[in-house]
């Protein structure tokens, strides 16, 4: 047990010396403006709407980069934990698309 | 230095990677989540402006209520760093608070969503009205699931620190339990704006 215990003391070695409290709290503040912009700019009139999916997709991909990096500290974890996330992330990210395409086309088609 | 190498090096724990095998477990899961809640995505997306009767989503979504649930999610994640590094430092006294704070804002998100459903519902909206409520139903379903799973999950270990079940020695514990916290939080970022935001 004292052994898995200096393990996992170890392991958090990286994360201590890197984010700090501050560093979280600044995160949010981050996230909570990201957040706020998102809705406020759905009450703006003028906006043209491919710009404003544009601007929403990217804080949404910017709000998830901060959680995923500071928050669940992939950013000072060992490489390795980054990549059996991010490629599954990618996969994801590409069934999303396939499956849009495909049945997009399929009801298309069958309309047509 | 030497025996203390020789006692890693026996912890059934750590792989041949130098990385605890849970902490890896629990990154592997989240991967396999990503593509469940990628495919659950991708079908609402599919589907989205195709139902051949109403009510359809901006009929019905209610963005000012979302908005807030939205930011009660987000701020439990911070919630839950506080409580990662108050149980790293051995603050049990904070740590207990925190832990339980993430805890009562999941809650409060759950809450939120139960209310939507009903309200939902109440507006002639279910699982089987059209495409539009399969898809909605099913996603935002799954995640809140998923949330009511993390908020017993915080219970439990706040439970463990409450009885002194719960130190420095165990931060990995909730350092597990944080990366799982934040996923359903990084998933509500994406389903927030691909469902609620984008017209």
């Amino acid at each position: 047990m004292d052994s898995s215990h200096a393990a996992s003391a170890a392991d958090h070695t990286p994360v201590e010396s890197h984010a700090t409290v501050q560093t979280y709290v600044r995160v949010a503040v981050v996230l909570g403006l990201l957040t706020a912009i998102e809705i406020g700019a759905l009450y703006v009139k003028g906006i043209p709407s491919h710009a404003l999916v544009a601007l929403l997709l990217l804080f949404s991909v910017l709000k998830f980069g901060l959680v995923v990096a500071f928050f669940m500290h992939l950013r000072y974890d060992n490489k390795l934990l980054t990549v059996l996330f991010v490629g599954p992330l990618l996969i994801a990210m590409v069934i999303i698309l396939a499956i849009m395409a495909l049945f997009g086309a399929y009801i298309l088609l069958a309309r047509g | 230095m030497a025996a203390e190498h020789a006692v890693v090096a026996h912890d059934p724990n750590i792989g041949c990677t130098g990385l605890d095998n849970r902490k890896m477990g629990m990154w592997a899961f989240l991967g396999s989540e990503c593509m469940f809640f990628g495919s659950l995505i991708g079908t609402y997306l599919a589907y989205k402006g195709k139902s051949i009767n109403g009510p359809g989503p901006h009929e019905i979504l209610n963005i000012p209520l979302t908005s807030v649930s939205a930011f009660v999610l987000l701020m439990s994640s911070l919630l839950m760093v506080l409580a990662l590094a108050a149980v790293q430092r051995d603050d049990m006294r904070w740590g207990k608070i925190w832990l339980f704070m993430t805890a009562l804002f999941g809650a409060g998100f759950v809450g939120f969503q139960c209310y939507e459903f009903t309200h939902f519902v109440h507006l002639g909206l279910t699982l089987q009205t059209n495409l539009f409520g399969s898809t909605f139903f099913v996603l935002t379903g799954f995640h809140g699931a998923h949330v009511t799973g993390g908020v017993i999950w915080l219970l439990s270990l706040w439970v463990l620190a409450l009885r002194g079940r719960l130190g420095a020695q165990d931060s990995l514990k909730v350092e597990i339990c944080g990366l799982y916290w934040h996923f359903v939080d990084i998933v509500w970022i994406a389903i927030f704006t691909l469902i609620y935001l984008i017209p």
